[in-house]
């Protein structure tokens, strides 16, 4: 018998309706999963730019207010933007780009743009680039900083700010210990030794959780003296007399005391810390440290020169942060179109001094604003012609093999194991040309 | 009908019969040959059918992924080629894994009972009539109720750099420079200790409830009888409290192998990989390596682990339940 009820509905009715709702409810859901596309990314027509926090609080609603000034040409879409915090931004980026519902313009990681590239997942930005030379763009890079955006098959990204690796010294414990700047690896070694007679180190770093800087300056040392982790061939190639000799040198600072033996476990705070408290005279850290340290120490901490190493070169690791292009776009002209306004546009990010890196435009390091901090100004003029990148000494444009080194586990527990002094250079750089082969294996097969 | 002995009552008691005696429950004889669903199971099942759905999409599809995950050598973004069972091979094959699964012992060993430890010491002390007892249990409920960001941080503040409070105390006593984090031994250590501190907390509120429901006239019995405080804590409140430190037990143990954060926020598994825990090292395996195939594969193998010793302490806590 069917129950009746004061509703329209009967029981079985009810049931019925119900269990359609739910299934259409799940089959839409499931189709919108399987969709994506072109749509997916543009949101219905809106390039989606993402952009990471480069700086500090007054950077993203800065960089969010040129994005949205934008306005395209007729017929050219609009843009969106959305920040994407560091934490488990690889995360973010892949499930996105995997399920159709990431950006059409981003920056983020590095090294990025060469894992998606290899995905197939990335936008070339040669036509870009191209157009840019009519313009003027082109020429205003700093040298040598497009190239290291490029791939067998076009460029990968376009580079956008600058993030740096240098030496710094305290200018009042250096006139304590009296000594002056360093110029090469001796003096550099001679400066270590005055600052430990005053219970200071003169080798600062840090290579603890979720701080690269440590195994960053030991592969600058590597450049520093010819060598680097990769070949022409783009493979590993770790265990060479430059590198040996650099790790040696390492090494022995290590165990004559001028590192801090608690620099493996280090955080980037801690070290900042150990610049505050005077603890580091003499170190490596990034270009923003001065600002980072702040208070009264900030000032006193200068940009050194770069060293020359006994064979009398020199270099240093640096990471030309770049912004990339997907193939998931409403328009690839729109995408274009937006980033050429946006670099034509974006210098206020430098000037209004927000806290993102060095800038890769020339027009900018030239403004007033930004020539006033003769630190940046140092970094600009001293270290960028000298820099190179992972793919040091082998060539100097960056491809996917050096995620295998850019802040890994092998290159975590290679960083650890030299600063920790319990090991030899070539037992070092062996195990880690073990752990670089076999993860590039992986990377192919 | 009439009850007759206590016994017989609580049986009624748990089959969930009226003490006084329900009566017979008419029972539906079974038809012969084939059983109809009646239309009321019909609607029970339509009703909780979509519900069921979705949890098996929500629970046992990303199982069925991460094992396809696992049997193939992806990234994060592909699925990859088939290669059977080869990174389960190469992950059991690697001193890392084996490095790795030793340190998870020993953490989950000294989380589970270090914590259950404390937790009790505490319990039975705010059992007893103390000052301030309230605003001394909210201030040991603490630890766990922080943010293990927060705690982490205040960790890193408390041992990390030479003008840390741990080291300058260290050097006062005469211990010298004291490396709490970038030894190797020290660092075990150190994440031990700071696992029991932010777990203890948890170990004493399920204590605290178990002794809640113990009766006092038990003691006041044993103590009539002779029993010293040893002998009623060897005696009756251990036993007593059996189930419920088996079931916290079984939940630490679940908490420690499946801690992240503790570790990866205050050494990241350093130094050179002595605090690298199996959740850690799969962590880093998939999304700093992006090797989805050995990194899930490590995930997987601690979960049959996780599972095979959740049933052993389940066995354990059935078992008391029929003493």
């Amino acid at each position: 018998m069917t129950q009746q009820s004061g509703a329209a509905f009967t029981r079985r009715a009810f049931i019925g309706i119900a269990g359609g709702v739910a299934a259409s409810t799940l089959l839409a859901a499931c189709s919108r999963t399987g969709g994506g596309g072109g749509s997916g990314s543009g949101g219905g027509g809106v390039i989606k730019f993402w952009n990471m926090p480069w700086g500090g609080t007054a950077f993203n609603p800065l960089d969010k207010q040129i994005t949205l000034d934008y306005k395209p040409a007729s017929g050219l879409p609009k843009t969106s933007y959305q920040t994407i915090q560091w934490a488990n931004f690889t995360q973010t980026f892949s499930s996105a780009i995997a399920s159709n519902t990431g950006p059409a313009v981003s920056s983020g990681g590095g090294t990025q743009a060469f894992q998606f590239e290899a995905q197939g997942k990335i936008a070339y930005a040669d036509d870009l680039l191209d157009g840019w030379k009519s313009n003027g763009l082109y020429d205003d890079f700093l040298p040598g900083l497009v190239d290291t955006m490029k791939v067998d098959k076009g460029y990968a990204a376009v580079p956008y700010n600058l993030d740096m690796r240098v030496l710094w010294y305290n200018t009042d414990l250096l006139a304590k210990a009296g000594v002056q700047e360093p110029t090469d690896w001796q003096s550099f070694l001679d400066n270590c030794a005055a600052l430990k007679k005053i219970n200071v180190y003169g080798y600062g770093t840090s290579a603890g959780a979720g701080s690269y800087t440590g195994s960053h300056i030991l592969v600058s040392w590597m450049i520093g003296n010819g060598g680097g982790l990769f070949d022409e061939n783009q493979q590993p190639n770790c265990v060479t007399p430059e590198n040996t000799e650099a790790m040696d040198f390492v090494l022995e600072c290590v165990k004559k005391g001028y590192v801090d033996p608690r620099s493996s476990t280090y955080t980037s705070d801690n070290a900042q810390s150990q610049w505050k408290a005077l603890s580091f005279g003499q170190g490596f850290d990034t270009g923003g440290l001065a600002s980072n340290v702040g208070g009264a120490v900030g000032p006193k901490l200068k940009v050194g020169t770069p060293l020359k190493s006994p064979s009398g070169k020199q270099g240093m690791l640096y990471f030309p942060n770049n912004i990339m292009m997907y193939k998931n776009t409403p328009s690839q002209k729109g995408s274009e179109a937006f980033l050429t306004y946006y670099y034509k546009n974006m210098a206020p990010l430098w000037t209004k001094a927000t806290g993102i890196g060095l800038p890769p435009l020339k027009s900018i390091a030239a403004t007033p604003e930004f020539q006033k901090d003769p630190n940046n100004v140092r970094i600009i003029n001293e270290w960028q012609p000298i820099s190179k990148t992972w793919a040091a000494p082998g060539s100097n444009s960056l491809f996917l093999g050096v995620t295998t080194a850019d802040g890994t586990p092998a290159m975590d527990t290679f960083a650890q194991s030299i600063l920790g002094g319990k090991v030899t250079s070539k037992e070092a750089l062996t195990t880690l040309q073990g752990a670089l082969t076999d993860a590039i294996k992986q990377l192919k097969s | 009908m009439t009850t007759h002995t206590v016994a017989e009552r609580l049986q009624q008691a748990r089959r969930g019969v009226g003490v006084a005696g329900a009566g017979p429950r008419p029972r539906r004889e079974p038809r012969p040959g084939r059983r109809r669903l009646s239309a009321r199971t019909i609607t029970l099942i339509l009703f909780a059918g979509p519900s069921m759905i979705l949890l098996l999409l929500i629970n046992l599809y990303p199982l069925l992924y991460a094992v396809m995950q696992s049997l193939r050598n992806g990234n994060l973004l592909n699925l990859g080629p088939w290669v059977g069972f080869s990174n389960y091979l190469r992950v059991l094959t690697e001193s890392s894994f084996w490095q790795g699964a030793l340190f998870t012992l020993v953490f989950t060993i000294t989380g589970v009972f270090g914590s259950w430890l404390v937790g009790l010491a505490f319990a039975l002390l705010l059992r007893t009539r103390i000052p301030a007892g309230g605003l001394f249990k909210v201030l040991l409920l603490l630890p766990w109720v922080v943010p293990v960001v927060v705690s982490a941080t205040s960790w890193n503040w408390l041992v990390a750099t030479p003008q840390s409070p741990l080291p300058i105390l260290a050097h006062a006593l005469g211990l010298g420079n004291v490396l709490f984090l970038a030894d190797p031994v020290l660092a075990k250590v150190t994440v031990c200790v700071f696992k029991v501190w932010i777990s203890f907390p948890f170990m004493m509120m399920m204590m605290s409830s178990a002794l809640a429901s113990v009766d006092t006239n038990v003691y006041e019995a044993a103590k009539v009888d002779g029993a010293t405080s040893w002998q009623s804590f060897r005696h009756i409140t251990m036993p007593l409290v059996s189930r419920s430190t088996y079931v916290s037990w079984i939940l630490m143990t679940i908490f420690c192998v499946n801690d992240f954060p503790t570790i990866f926020l205050l050494t990241g598994g350093g130094p050179v990989n002595a605090t690298s825990s199996l959740v850690v090292m799969a962590y880093r395996t998939v999304f700093q390596n992006f090797q989805t195939g050995p990194g899930v594969a490590i995930a997987l193998l601690m979960t049959l682990v996780l599972v095979i010793v959740s049933v052993l302490l389940y066995r354990q806590i059935r078992k008391v339940n029929i003493e």
